[in-house]
């Protein structure tokens, strides 16, 4: 288990500020944030290459702050990979081993073993520059996770990949940790990642922990205004409280607060939860009257763009060919939009 | 200095970047050797150079035939200009001293004394300063601190100041009476003036520069990062440093030692203010050219330029060298 308390670390152009968070053992922590937010600082620092200001970091509830890197235990993947380009890929995954308390004649079937688990036993006599992205990201995740890590921090493993060797990589990591049960703290930027590794997130902004919580929750119900937009969620609209304390409203939409008081709130309307009606269907709660101002072919879905009076924006609503095909929707179709229960209130 | 270091791999980069015809390249550079040979009157040597570059043109494979533009063929010819300023005086030098005299030089006690003095002075100054210049080279690769320029001044200021100023400054502090030097001779009976040591010390001062510059640039060549994973991996500073970084910069500290023992055994004006003796080859060859005259100092210049040239070259052979092991696993 990794626990930063208070964790700061001011650079000149990155910092760290009072940041407190706890990884279980085995648990899959996701750290999002802009560019510049000190994610990979963050990383370094739990790995030991710099020493905070303030605050402790506890592993396995050792004060590990002032800790040398090579006595902790935490191994690091870079972006770039980073192998040691004197070395063959073998040499490279062995590199670690020599300092772990292992008989020198079981590296080699050690590395081999590794080498099996990650797909590489064929390039273990390859130097790194002869390696592509994909391989070479294999070597390193094998070299750093052959030393039997109790940590693994993975700072953007899969940017630098193209998205056929990243969707693969990235099933081969979820694999990982699950048969080895890593405690696995990883860095990204990329929505579609944080959304297939699950798990739990960190927003970082100008080096503060801006939210942490569970993937789903974090997605679908972002509990701030940054964490709304970070998430990328496409219906956000303005709202203002109600004489009823309970509500917000924004136009047409109406929905519950819970939560302490704030000064701002937005309303987020999750595109796949809008349900699309004939527009003879009845008054109802939470159905709104629109016209549709666009349709867009998404390949998988159609993105549908409906204008509803009282709002400035359109809402976008996921939906299928069927349904565009049965209700006859064109540029200009009048249609009924079942918004539901789910409108999703953010307080700030 | 890193020009030098980094010509052959630089070289080919340049062509791969501007898609230049690197036979065309050979044959502009020979052109400057062609007209130094004009110029002495060896027409045999000067038909030479242009025979062998029709040669490679001949050999080279029609993709390398492509016409350069102007302005490449502009800068290498205006570049040539500079290249046979070099090679005028020391070709001419060779060209017109015998080899039965250079041998003669060779065989000559007092020279091979001096050479001597020259030769084992440069490498100990040499081993000096690779043995401090590296670490501070190192230093100044990883660390920032307040003050990090004025060192870096500090470092560069033995290429300005002029070799009998070094000499005599150098003078008042290790000299018999300087501050340091007193307490050396009394408690040690270890002088520098008129000693191998005072050359040792004349000539780790004027290379420094080049360990200290060079090795920081090379070690600034590897990704700190790299360390920080070896780090992670259990390594300890040192241990990573041993296996990491010190393999990754083997050609840029070469060069560094090759640096600085150049510019150590080429050391003149700080050697004959602090040590006139024991006599070193440059200072002997100041004395003949004195006493003697040109004539007789140049037999001697042109064994110095051959045991100088042979050694450079050879270093810097080694030092272009590529991995051997990596080539062999390209696919």
């Amino acid at each position: 288990m990794i626990r930063l308390e208070g964790v700061s670390c001011e650079w000149p152009e990155f910092a760290i500020r009072d940041i407190t968070l706890e990884v279980p053992d085995g648990e899959y922590l996701t750290i999002v944030g802009p560019t510049g937010a000190g994610k990979t600082l963050l990383l370094e620092l739990i790995l030991g290459i710099h020493c905070p200001d303030k605050g402790r970091i506890l592993l396995d509830g050792v004060d590990v702050t002032r800790m040398p890197p090579e006595k902790r235990g935490v191994a690091m993947v870079y972006q770039d990979y980073l192998l040691f380009p004197h070395l063959d890929a073998a040499r490279n995954m062995a590199f670690g081993l020599r300092y772990r308390q292992i008989p020198a004649t079981e590296n080699e079937s050690r590395v081999q073993q590794m080498a099996r688990l990650l797909g590489v036993e064929h390039l273990l006599h390859r130097y790194p520059d002869t390696l592509s992205g994909g391989e070479k990201q294999r070597v390193a995740i094998g070299r750093a996770l052959i030393t039997e890590p109790r940590l693994l921090l993975l700072d953007e493993p899969l940017s630098a990949l193209d998205w056929r060797n990243a969707r693969r990589l990235r099933t081969e990591i979820q694999n990982l940790h699950r048969i080895k049960k890593l405690t696995i703290v990883h860095i990204t930027h990329d929505l579609a990642e944080v959304r297939a590794f699950g798990g739990q997130i960190a927003l970082i902004d100008q080096g503060m922990l801006k939210a942490l919580g569970n993937a789903e929750d974090m997605l679908r119900r972002p509990p701030t205004v940054f964490a709304a937009n970070f998430f990328g969620c496409v219906n956000v609209f303005e709202a203002q409280s109600t004489e009823d304390s309970a509500w917000v409203r924004s136009g047409p939409l109406k929905a519950r607060r819970d939560g302490p008081a704030a000064s701002r709130f937005q309303i987020v309307v999750h595109p796949d939860e809008v349900t699309l009606l004939p527009n003879t269907v009845e008054d109802g709660p939470n159905r709104l009257r629109a016209v549709v101002s666009s349709l867009t072919d998404e390949g998988n879905y159609v993105s549908v763009a409906i204008h509803v009076n009282g709002l400035d924006e359109p809402i976008i609503v996921y939906t299928n060919r069927h349904t565009v095909r049965s209700l006859s929707l064109v540029p200009g179709s009048p249609v009924a939009a079942d918004v539901g229960e789910n409108l999703h209130v953010v307080a700030e | 200095m890193s020009g030098i270091v980094e010509s052959p791999v630089a070289g080919s980069a340049v062509q791969r970047r501007f898609n230049l015809n690197p036979t065309f390249t050979t044959l502009l550079i020979l052109l400057p050797f062609t007209c130094v040979c004009l110029l002495l009157h060896r027409l045999v040597l000067a038909a030479l150079f242009p025979v062998a570059g029709l040669v490679l043109l001949a050999l080279a494979r029609p993709a390398q035939r492509r016409r350069p533009d102007a302005l490449f063929v502009g800068s290498a010819l205006v570049g040539s200009v500079l290249l046979l300023f070099v090679i005028l005086p020391i070709l001419n030098l060779f060209l017109t001293t015998g080899g039965s005299s250079i041998a003669a030089m060779a065989r000559d006690k007092s020279v091979d004394a001096a050479l001597e003095v020259t030769l084992g002075a440069g490498l100990i100054s040499t081993i000096l300063a690779l043995a401090a210049g590296v670490p501070l080279g190192y230093v100044l690769a990883r660390e920032q601190f307040p003050g990090k320029s004025i060192v870096e001044g500090i470092i560069d200021m033995p290429v300005a100041v002029p070799q009998t100023i070094a000499g005599i400054a150098l003078l008042f502090i290790f000299g018999r009476g300087g501050v340091l030097g007193a307490p050396l001779y009394t408690h040690f009976g270890m002088q520098l003036s008129d000693t191998l040591w005072g050359i040792v010390a004349a000539m780790l001062f004027v290379s420094t520069p080049f360990v200290v510059n060079l090795s920081r640039d090379g070690f600034m060549s590897v990704d700190p990062r790299m360390e920080y994973v070896a780090r992670s991996l259990g390594a300890s500073p040192v241990g990573a440093c041993l296996r990491v970084t010190l393999p990754l910069t083997w050609r840029p500290l070469l060069s560094a030692a090759i640096m600085a023992w150049a510019r150590a055994t080429s050391e003149f004006g700080s050697i004959i203010v602090i040590a006139y003796y024991p006599k070193s080859i440059n200072t002997l060859m100041f004395e003949w050219y004195n006493f003697f005259g040109y004539a007789h100092a140049k037999p001697l210049a042109a064994l110095l330029l051959l045991i100088v040239l042979g050694i450079f070259i050879t270093l810097r052979t080694v030092a272009a060298t590529r991995r051997t092991v990596h080539a062999r696993n390209r696919t």
